[in-house]
C-alpha cells in the first residue's frame, strides 16, 4: 500500500464531525424539486410530523400551504412560530421572526422556500441568510428549493424557459447542506395537478409567463436539471468519502481560472466556470486584473466588478485581484505559477480601432501553450436580468469628452488672431498643447477625441480656403496625418503618464493615511485617545462620520441612537462579520460596520453624502484600519492590565507588611504579659489570696485577648482577600483529630463524640484553615453548652462532597438568627457586650463564625446553622471531595 | 545541666524565657540579634537554640540553613509568624520545632524536652523501639502491637521507620515523601495520605483520637513521643 493512499485521519475526522455536525452547527436538509407543485412542502411537513410524534422539539417557522387542504391537514397539531410585523415606509408586512426562532431554540425548525427574498428592513435581505444564522446557532433546519433558484443554474433555466428568476440561492449554501431530498414527479402528473388547481402560481404573475413555464417540454428539462444537480451532490459526497479513505481517483487535477471584468459577459463566464468546475470537480478562481484601465472606469463599472467578484465567491470560487500593466503576460504567469490548467475568458470581437493589433483573448490564445482555453462570445440578444447596478458603455463620464471639445475651441481662439502672420505648421503646436492638457487631465478617450477634433479644426480655421474642409496644397495631407499621429501618440503617452502619477499619488495617500493613523494609534494612551486618533484620521480622508465601539460602549463619534444603526452594530459585534450599507446583511443601515479582528469592537462608517457607495479599495482600507485599531485597543488593554496588576501587587505587598507588623506589635506585648502573669502565678504560694484571684482573672482575660487578636488578624486576612489557600488532599478525620486535640484542654467535663457514616472520601482543602474552622465551631459549641453538655462531630458524604456537622445539646439558636450568626461581631441573642471576651470560655468574640464562613466559602463549600429538632444547635459545612486521576 | 541559647530581639520576652528555663534548671544564654547569637553559639557550644525569626540584622529563616551547614544543634523556632509556609520552610531547612507567639510555657518546655532527647539519640540507632504498646525491631524489620505481630507492606514499614527515627518531631509532607519514595516533589501528597491511612489502620490508630501518628494540618505529621 502506498503511503499516500492511506486514509487521512484528519479528513476522516472532519467527515465524522461533519456528520455529527449537530454538536455545534445545526443540520440543514433541503427538499429539492424541479418546479413548484412537486410536493416539497408536503414531504417536508410529513417528515416533521413524524419527528414531532417521536418527541423531537419541532417548530414551523414558515410553511407555504397556499390553502391546500392536504397541506393544511399536515400542519394541524404542529407548533407554529408566530410571525412578526415589519413596518417599512408605512406599509406593514408579516414576516418570519428570526429572533423569536433563535430565542426559542427548537431542535428543528421548518422554514419553507430557501430562495425567498425578505421584506425590506429585515436583518438579512435573503431567507437563506436567516437559515444560515439559525444553523450557526445550532438549530437544525428543513427547507425547500426549486432548481431554477440555484445561482449557477439561473441563466440556464432562463434560456430554457424564458423566465428570469430573481430569487436565487448561492450554490455554496446548497452544496453545504447536510442532506438533500429530491422530490420528483413526472411532468405529466405535475401538469395534471396543475390543471386540478393544486399548484400555486404566484398571484399577479402574468398568465403568459406561467403558461410558458409550465409547458411539458420545460418541465422535462427542469426535471433533468434537478436530477443532474442532485446527482452531482451525491457524487461530491462520495468523493469526499473516497478522498478521506485515500481513494482519490476523483481528482482530475484540473484547476480553472476565469477572467472577469466590468462587462455583462463576466456574469455568464462565472456561472459557466462554476458548472465546468462542478462537472470535473475542480477548484476554480475568478481573476480580476486591475490594469490602468481600472482607474478610468466609472464608479458604476467598478461596482460591477465588485459585484462579479462577490458572485464568484457566492458560487464557491476563490477571488484574486492582480494589479499589473501587461495583461496577457501577468495572467499567464499567474495561471502557470498556481497550477491552473484551464482558462475561461470572454472573446472580444475585433474592432476597427485596434488597427489589427491582437486583442487580449487573441494574445492569450497565441501565448497560452499548455493551457486549455475556453472563450465565450457576448451575445447582443443575450437575455439579462434588469441590471441592478447599471452598465455604462462609456467608461468615463461624458463631461470629460465635452472638455476635449472645449480644449480644441480654446486652442482655435488663441490661434485665430495670428493665422495671417504665422506659418500654419507652427500653429499645430497650439493644438498639440491642448491635446496634452486634455490627455493629462481626462485620460485616453478624451485625448483621442481632441486629437481628431484638432485636425478637423486646424483644417477648417487655418488652412486656406478657410471655413471648409478642402485644402489647396496636397502637402497638407502629410501635415494632417503627422499631426493626427503625433497628437494620438503624445496624448496616449501623456494620459498614461499622468494616470501613473495619479495612481502613485493615490497609493501614497493611502499609505500615508495608514502610516499616520498607525503612528497616532501607537502614540495614543488609553481608549479615548485611540477613538480621537481614528476619528481624526478617517473623517476627512473618506468624508465619513466615524463611530467606534468597544465592549458595547461607544468610544468616539456622535452618540448613535438610531435603533437600526445600533442593531447593525450589535449584529456585527456578535457575528464578527462586516455588515450594513451595501452588504448582504442589514443593507438598509446607512453606515457600514466593520468588526475589529480579535477585539470585541466595531468600527462604523457613515458617508456624509448619503448616496455615495464605498468602493472595493475603500473596503480594503477599512479592514486594514480595523485591524490597526484592534491591535491598538489590545495594547491599551494590556498596558491597563499590567498597570492594575502592578498596583495590585503594590497594595498586596503593603497589606502584607501592614498585617505582619500589626501582628508582631500586638503579639509581642501579649507574649510578655502572658509570661509575666505565668511567672507570678508560679509564685502563688508566696502571694496573698486576693492577688492570686486577680492574677487568675487577668490570666483568663489575657487568654481571651490572645484568641481575639488571632481571630482579628485572620479576619483581616480574609476580608482583604489575602487568604491564599494551600490546597491538598486530606482525610477530614485526621484534621478533626488535630482539632479535637487542640480543643481538649477547654472542653471541661463535656463529652465530645464522633460519628462517621459510611466511607468518607478525601477532601481537597487547606488543612490548617479547615482545622481552624473546626476549632472555632467546637469552641462555639463549648461556649454554648453547660459543663455536662454533649457535642457531636459527625461526617457523611454524598457523590462529590463531604458534609461535616458539629451539634450540641445547648439552648439552640435564637429563632431567625440562623444566618445572622455568621456576620461579624454578631452575638447570639443580641447579647452585646463591651468585653473583649465573654462568659465561660472566653470565646464568642463575634468573629469565630464569620471566619468559618469566610474560609468555607473560599473552599467553594457551604456553611449554615440550624436548631436541632431535639434541641441544641447544629453547624453544618460541606467541602468538595478530592478528585485525582490515579 | 543544659545550655540554652535564646536569639530574640525583644528584651521582655528574653527575660520571660529566662525565667521559665532557669526554673527548670537550664543555663540560659541570650543574644539580641543574629550576629551576636552566632558568636555565642561558637564560643559557648549551647545544647539548644531558641530562635526568633524577626531579627533586626537578619531574617531568622536565613539563619537556619547557614547554621545547619556546620552545626547539628537542636533549633526551636519561636515566632509571631503563623503562616504554614513559614513553618514548613523553617522545618525543611533544619529547624526541629516551631512555636508561635504567644506560647504556653508548658508547651515550650515539652518541646524542648523532645528536642533534647532527640538530639541525644541521633548518634545511637536503637535496635528495638518501644512506645505506647508498639514495638519495632529495626534489625529484623518486624512490628508488634500489644504483643501481636503486625504485617506491614514495604512502603508502610518505610513510613513507620521515618516516624520512629524522629519521634515527637514534626515531619513535613516533603520530608516524608523524600524519606519513603526518595522524591523531591510535594505534589504526590495523596499517596502519602493513603499509605498513612493504611498504616494507621494496621496500628489501630483512629485519626480522630490518634495514639501514634498526629496530624499537623498544612504541615505534615508528628509521631507521638
Amino acid at each position: 500500500m502506498k503511503a499516500d493512499t492511506r486514509p487521512d485521519p484528519d479528513k476522516l475526522l472532519a467527515l465524522v464531525s461533519h456528520d455529527a455536525g449537530g454538536l455545534l452547527r445545526g443540520r440543514l436538509k433541503i427538499f429539492f424539486g424541479a418546479s413548484a407543485g412537486v410536493g416539497k412542502t408536503f414531504a417536508m411537513l410529513s417528515e416533521a410530523r413524524r419527528l414531532h410524534a417521536e418527541g423531537r422539539n419541532v417548530i414551523i417557522g414558515v410553511a407555504e400551504h397556499h390553502n391546500r387542504p392536504e397541506t393544511l391537514a399536515l400542519l394541524d397539531g404542529l407548533p407554529v412560530l408566530p410571525q412578526k410585523t415589519i413596518e417599512h415606509r408605512g406599509v406593514s408586512v408579516r414576516a418570519f421572526d428570526l429572533d423569536a426562532a433563535l430565542h426559542m431554540k427548537p431542535d428543528l425548525i421548518l422554514v419553507d422556500e430557501y430562495a425567498h427574498t425578505n421584506a425590506p428592513g429585515s436583518r438579512h435581505p435573503k431567507r437563506w441568510q436567516d437559515i444560515e444564522e439559525l444553523l450557526e446557532n445550532g438549530i437544525d433546519v428543513y427547507t425547500t428549493l426549486n432548481v431554477q433558484h440555484l445561482e449557477s443554474l439561473n441563466d440556464v433555466v432562463a434560456r430554457l424557459t424564458g423566465v428570469w428568476v430573481k430569487e436565487t440561492v448561492p450554490d455554496v449554501a446548497f452544496d453545504e447542506a447536510d442532506e438533500i431530498a429530491l422530490i420528483d414527479i413526472p411532468p405529466e402528473d405535475l401538469l395534471q395537478r396543475l390543471s386540478e388547481g393544486k399548484v400555486y402560481v404566484a398571484e399577479g404573475a402574468p398568465q403568459r409567463a406561467a403558461d410558458n413555464f409550465f409547458k411539458k417540454g420545460n418541465l422535462g428539462r427542469l426535471r433533468e436539471l434537478a436530477l443532474r444537480r442532485a446527482a452531482e451532490r451525491v457524487d461530491a459526497d462520495n468523493d469526499a468519502f473516497s478522498a478521506a479513505m485515500g481513494q482519490s481517483e476523483a481528482a482530475t487535477g484540473d484547476k480553472i481560472l476565469v477572467l472577469v471584468g466590468p462587462d455583462a459577459l463576466s456574469e455568464r463566464l462565472i456561472r459557466h466556470t462554476k458548472r465546468m468546475a462542478d462537472r470535473s470537480r475542480a477548484p476554480w478562481s475568478a481573476l480580476y486584473l486591475q490594469t490602468d484601465r481600472h482607474e478610468t472606469l466609472s464608479d458604476k463599472a467598478r461596482l460591477r466588478v465588485e459585484h462579479h467578484l462577490r458572485l464568484a465567491e457566492k458560487l464557491g470560487g476563490r477571488v484574486v485581484r492582480l494589479i499589473a500593466g501587461g495583461a496577457a503576460a501577468t495572467i499567464l504567469g499567474y495561471a502557470r505559477h498556481n497550477g491552473f490548467t484551464r482558462l475561461v475568458l470572454g472573446h472580444s470581437r475585433p474592432v476597427w480601432w485596434r488597427l489589427g493589433l491582437p486583442s487580449l483573448s487573441q494574445k492569450l490564445m497565441a501565448q497560452g501553450a499548455g493551457l486549455e482555453i475556453t472563450t465565450l462570445t457576448a451575445e447582443q440578444t443575450e437575455l439579462r436580468p434588469r441590471d441592478p447596478i447599471g452598465h455604462t458603455l462609456f467608461a468615463t463620464a461624458p463631461r470629460t469628452y465635452l472638455m476635449a471639445g472645449v480644449a480644441v475651441g480654446v486652442s482655435t481662439l488663441l490661434g485665430l488672431p495670428f493665422r495671417e502672420m504665422i506659418d500654419p505648421d507652427s500653429l499645430v503646436m497650439l493644438y498639440l498643447t491642448g491635446v496634452v492638457i486634455v490627455a493629462a487631465r481626462y485620460g485616453i478617450g478624451p485625448s483621442v477625441l481632441s486629437s481628431i477634433l484638432s485636425v478637423a479644426a486646424f483644417n477648417w480655421f487655418f488652412i486656406k480656403p478657410y471655413y471648409s474642409f478642402t485644402f489647396d496644397n496636397i502637402s497638407y495631407v502629410l501635415t494632417f496625418a503627422v499631426m493626427l499621429a503625433t497628437s494620438l501618440i503624445v496624448g496616449s503617452l501623456t494620459a498614461r503618464l499622468s494616470l501613473h502619477v495619479r495612481l502613485a499619488r493615490r497609493g501614497e495617500a493611502e499609505t500615508r493615511l495608514l502610516y499616520d493613523l498607525s503612528r497616532a494609534l501607537s502614540a495614543a494612551r488609553g481608549i479615548e485617545e485611540i477613538g480621537d486618533a481614528v476619528r481624526r484620521g478617517l473623517t476627512a480622508a473618506f468624508d465619513v462620520e466615524v463611530a467606534l465601539w468597544n465592549d458595547g460602549a461607544q468610544i468616539t463619534g456622535v452618540p448613535e441612537t438610531d435603533p437600526r444603526e445600533l442593531g447593525a452594530m450589535q449584529w456585527v459585534a456578535q457575528n464578527r462579520q462586516i455588515a450594513g450599507r451595501h452588504t448582504d446583511t442589514l443593507p438598509s443601515a446607512s453606515g457600514l460596520y466593520v468588526p475589529l479582528p480579535g477585539e470585541p469592537g466595531v468600527l462604523g462608517l457613515t458617508p456624509r453624502d448619503r448616496n455615495r457607495q464605498f468602493t472595493g479599495a475603500e473596503w480594503l482600507v477599512f479592514e486594514t484600519v480595523a485591524s490597526l485599531i484592534a491591535s491598538a485597543l489590545q495594547r491599551a488593554r494590556q498596558s491597563r492590565e499590567a498597570e492594575s496588576a502592578r498596583v495590585e501587587t503594590e497594595n498586596e505587598k503593603l497589606r502584607n507588611v501592614l498585617l505582619a507588623s500589626v501582628s508582631h506589635d500586638l503579639k509581642t506585648p501579649l507574649t510578655v504579659m502572658n509570661g509575666a502573669v505565668a511567672s507570678l502565678l508560679k509564685m502563688r504560694k508566696k502571694l496573698p489570696r486576693e492577688a492570686v484571684d486577680e492574677l487568675t482573672s487577668l490570666w483568663g482575660h489575657l487568654t481571651g485577648l490572645q484568641k481575639f487578636v488571632a481571630n482579628l488578624l485572620r479576619m483581616a486576612a480574609i476580608t482583604s482577600g489575602q487568604l491564599k489557600l494551600n490546597f491538598g488532599p486530606y482525610l477530614i478525620q485526621e484534621i478533626a483529630g488535630a482539632a479535637l486535640q487542640r480543643i481538649d484542654p477547654q472542653k471541661g467535663d463535656r463529652q465530645l463524640r464522633t460519628v462517621t457514616t459510611g466511607q468518607i472520601p478525601m477532601v481537597n482543602i487547606d488543612g490548617a484553615l479547615i482545622e481552624q474552622v473546626l476549632i472555632n465551631l467546637l469552641e462555639n459549641a463549648i461556649a454554648h453548652t453547660s459543663d455536662d453538655g454533649i457535642i457531636t462531630l459527625s461526617f457523611e458524604a454524598d457523590a462529590d462532597r463531604v458534609r461535616v456537622r458539629v451539634s450540641d445539646n445547648g439552648p439552640g439558636l435564637p429563632p431567625g438568627e440562623e444566618d445572622q450568626i455568621f456576620e461579624k461581631f454578631h452575638r447570639a441573642g443580641g447579647l452585646s457586650s463591651d468585653r473583649l471576651s465573654s462568659d465561660r470560655s472566653g470565646q464568642s468574640n463575634g468573629l469565630g463564625l464569620a471566619i468559618c464562613k469566610g474560609i468555607i466559602e473560599a473552599h467553594g463549600g457551604l456553611i449554615y446553622a440550624k436548631t436541632n429538632p431535639t434541641g441544641g444547635a447544629s453547624f453544618i459545612f460541606t467541602l468538595p471531595a478530592y478528585t485525582h486521576a490515579v | 545541666m543544659t545550655k540554652v541559647l535564646i536569639i530574640e530581639d525583644e528584651g521582655d520576652i528574653r527575660r520571660h524565657l529566662r525565667a521559665i528555663l532557669s526554673a527548670q534548671g537550664h543555663e540560659v544564654l541570650e543574644a539580641g540579634n543574629a550576629q551576636d547569637g552566632l558568636k555565642a553559639l561558637t564560643l559557648n557550644a549551647p545544647d539548644l537554640l531558641i530562635l526568633d525569626l524577626g531579627l533586626p540584622d537578619q531574617d531568622g529563616q536565613d539563619v537556619i540553613p547557614s547554621l545547619r551547614e556546620w552545626s547539628q544543634i537542636p533549633i526551636i523556632v519561636l515566632s509571631a509568624r503563623e503562616q504554614e509556609a513559614d513553618k514548613i520552610r523553617a522545618l525543611e531547612n533544619g529547624a526541629d520545632d516551631y512555636l508561635t507567639k504567644p506560647f504556653a510555657p508548658g508547651e515550650l518546655l515539652a518541646r524542648i524536652k523532645v528536642a533534647l532527647r532527640h538530639a541525644q539519640k541521633q548518634s545511637e540507632v536503637p535496635q528495638v523501639f518501644e512506645r505506647n504498646g508498639l514495638k519495632v525491631d529495626t534489625a529484623a524489620r518486624r512490628v508488634w502491637l500489644e504483643g501481636e505481630s503486625v504485617h506491614l507492606t514495604p512502603i508502610e514499614y518505610k513510613l513507620l521507620s521515618a516516624f520512629i527515627a524522629h519521634p515527637g518531631k514534626v515531619l513535613t509532607h516533603a520530608q516524608l515523601l523524600k524519606a519513603v519514595w526518595n522524591r523531591h516533589t510535594s505534589d504526590q501528597t495523596h499517596y502519602l495520605r493513603i499509605h498513612t491511612q493504611h498504616l494507621r489502620e494496621k496500628l489501630k490508630d483512629d485519626p480522630l483520637k490518634p495514639r501514634f501518628i498526629l496530624t499537623e494540618p498544612g504541615i505534615g505529621y508528628r509521631f507521638q513521643d
